[in-house]
């Protein structure tokens, strides 16, 4: 897995190998081995450590929420927020429309708590711009969550019937 | 004696303030009505409250300032009590007497009071009366009928440098400083037409500049039988243009001696206007240790938590039994001695990065700080908007200990603790004047924010480290992987969700 960051004006490649829990993570040409377990969806625990055998180290308590612009998303780290800018890679930039648009996985997000009354799309679905994917109801009001832009399902986290929080990943579209 | 009934109390307020009222009566077992303007309707007040009820549109004018509906929905909802909290109609004497004509115990000052003391003038002579100092100046308001030669020949009186106040002011508008006669015309211009636009009255008066003072106040309680109990004075020179951002107790620059002077003048000024409830009278202090009355605000203020913490009184609970007729039976030795050091910071949704401009917007996470000697008085929740309508205060955060390094210490470890995610708060900023040297060391005035700022030039208060960008690129990176082909939360697709994570993390390798 190798994604492509900006940060504070510098690009950084980050790049991950996985094993269960345990990731080791190069950025640029630094590497590290990080134990990452997920709170709630926004926030992360992440012991880092000098080697994998180790499997703990220095906790560095995180929270990631999404940010104001497509692809940005807000990171605190040790109660600093920062916002970092996800690069598209070369597979998605070419599937993409034109310059002017947003970038990187659509994550379809719930905007209050509430409950999930319908799920109109499937993993697979090809959807247009603005079609409708989830109906969420919250404060006696129906929201219907539509896509951006147009693009393929791949994957829908939540069924009819549930509750969801503030900010829970309702789908994503590639 | 015959006590009052307050059994059921309507909050006329919102935020924090409504939540810390609420939060009096249940410990009181009295009911609780709150209201709220159409953005509110979720907010943390009305779900807290006994009952809630609409009171209009956002814009406070249309809603949270409307007394005819206020008192409509009072009776309505069938309270024998109304709690004005702070700002909106706290200081309204109109408010006051509508409550006392429709029959309703309004938990504050009496109309006659708060009309008095509203008026910087009638206070400082009410002062004067009862023989506290005042700040050298005019004692009569300089409406615009008084020609500039005349406030030339009272200014070369009072002295220079000197001020230009507002009448009807407050939160320094309307408000000037003079240098020099040749200044004079000028300021007084800007500051009648600034007053007459902000309070509808262009009248000003003139005071001495005090060099390099310090903002020390006196809450203070007085009952419906003459009792008057100040306390323990509240050092609030930590001020951002006039605006409080830190308040602490007790002052590091009032001895016990000047404690006594300071406080039974407080207390006199109140005795003198038949204060009753919750009052708070200011007083400038210069550096020779002279003190000065300023104005008394008639209500319960922003910082009171300090003065409950450094008191152990619980002064809204107070408030509610002096409104119901009962004696004060605090000790006033115990009041003016100091039982902890306490310190309060006022976290507004701002971006100190951005010239401290309002940050609204969804609060997407929030968690509060706990532990010893920590206090949270917050009215925001997680999930919901910060309206851009109001005040952008989120949150109160009180520290306390035996001594002030220790309430210091809880307050930088609790800032450290506070997540707020989704808005811009003055967290970072507080960060940094919790560590100044100065700050630390007890050496400011009340222009000590102001000067510490324009030292900074800008500098960001929120200055990531090149560990932290790396950290954060690992984090961003994490949660792309853990996150984004979002974790299925239905458990009977989970081990294939879990499955096509990997197959496609592998494909898009």
């Amino acid at each position: 897995m190798q994604y492509t960051l900006v940060i504070g004006g510098r690009t950084r490649r980050v790049h991950l190998e996985r094993q269960g829990d345990a990731f080791r993570v190069t950025v640029d040409q630094q590497a590290f081995d990080v134990h990452a377990a997920e709170v709630d969806g926004r926030a992360l625990s992440l012991l880092v450590g000098s080697t994998a055998a180790q499997g703990e180290g220095r906790s560095v308590p995180a929270v990631v929420v999404p940010g104001r612009m497509p692809g940005e998303l807000q990171v605190a780290v040790h109660g600093r927020t920062l916002p970092v800018q996800l690069v598209p890679d070369e597979r998605s930039r070419r599937r993409g429309g034109g310059p002017g648009d947003a970038t990187g996985p659509q994550r379809i997000i719930a905007p209050m708590p509430g409950k999930v009354v319908r799920v109109l799309v499937a993993p697979g679905d090809e959807v247009q711009p603005k079609q409708g994917l989830v109906v969420v109801e919250a404060m006696k009001m129906e929201n219907e969550l539509r896509a951006a832009r147009a693009g393929r399902v791949v994957s829908v986290s939540v069924v009819e019937g549930q509750s969801v929080d503030a900010g829970a990943v309702l789908a994503v579209v590639e | 004696m015959s006590l009052v009934p307050v059994t059921k109390v309507l909050i006329a307020n919102r935020g924090e303030i409504a939540v810390r009222v609420i939060r009096a009566c249940r410990d009181m077992g009295i009911a609780t009505v709150a209201v709220f303007s159409d953005c509110d309707r979720a907010a943390r007040h009305v779900r807290m409250a006994d009952e809630a009820y609409p009171i209009g549109p956002n814009p406070p004018r249309e809603s949270y300032l409307k007394i005819d509906t206020l008192i409509a929905v009072a009776k309505a909802s069938g309270a024998d009590a109304v709690h004005p909290g702070y700002g909106f109609l706290a200081e309204n004497e109109d408010f006051s007497r509508a409550c006392r004509d429709a029959g309703l115990t309004f938990i504050g000052p009496s109309p006659e009071a708060i009309e008095l003391m509203g008026s910087k003038t009638a206070a400082r002579q009410a002062a004067i009366a009862a023989g506290v100092p005042v700040v050298p100046g005019t004692a009569t308001p300089l409406g615009a009928e008084v020609s500039d030669a005349d406030v030339l020949e009272i200014a070369r009186g009072v002295g220079y440098p000197l001020m230009l106040k507002a009448v009807a002011g407050g939160g320094g508008k309307g408000m000037r400083v003079v240098a020099t006669p040749e200044e004079l015309p000028g300021a007084l211009r800007a500051a009648r037409s600034e007053a007459g636009s902000a309070f509808g009255d262009s009248a000003v008066y003139v005071e001495r500049r005090i060099m390099r003072p310090r903002h020390i106040e006196v809450q203070l309680l007085a009952d419906h039988h003459g009792t008057v109990v100040p306390f323990v004075e509240r050092e609030c020179s930590i001020q951002r243009r006039h605006q409080k951002v830190i308040e602490e107790s007790p002052s590091l620059a009032v001895s016990p001696e000047l404690r006594r002077r300071i406080t039974s003048a407080a207390a006199s000024v109140a005795r003198q206007v038949g204060y009753t409830n919750a009052g708070t009278i200011e007083c400038l202090l210069d550096e020779d240790g002279a003190f000065y009355f300023l104005e008394m605000n008639t209500r319960l203020q922003v910082e009171h938590p300090v003065t409950e913490q450094v008191s152990g009184v619980d002064l809204v609970q107070w408030q509610i039994r002096i409104a119901r007729g009962e004696p004060l039976t605090i000790d006033p030795e115990a009041a003016l001695t100091p039982k902890a050091h306490a310190i309060e910071c006022r976290i507004y949704a701002e971006d100190p990065d951005n010239n401290f401009l309002p940050s609204p917007g969804r609060i997407v996470k929030l968690q509060a700080p706990q532990g010893p000697g920590v206090r949270d008085d917050s009215g925001a929740t997680e999930g919901l908007e910060v309206p851009i309508f109001y005040d952008p205060m989120i949150s109160k955060l009180i520290t306390w200990g035996d001594d002030r390094p220790q309430a210091l210490a809880r307050m930088r470890r609790a800032l450290r603790e506070y997540e707020v995610h989704g808005i811009r708060t003055t967290i970072p900023f507080f960060t940094w004047a919790l560590d100044d040297p100065d700050f630390v060391a007890g050496r400011f005035d009340t222009s000590f924010i102001d000067r510490k700022l324009a030292e900074r030039a800008g500098v960001p208060f929120d200055q990531p480290s090149a560990d932290d960008e790396t950290a954060a690129a690992v984090t961003a990176a994490l949660h792309l992987v853990l996150r984004a082909p979002a974790v299925t939360t239905a458990p009977a697709a989970a081990p294939e969700s879990r499955w096509r994570q990997q197959a496609r993390a592998e494909a898009l390798r």
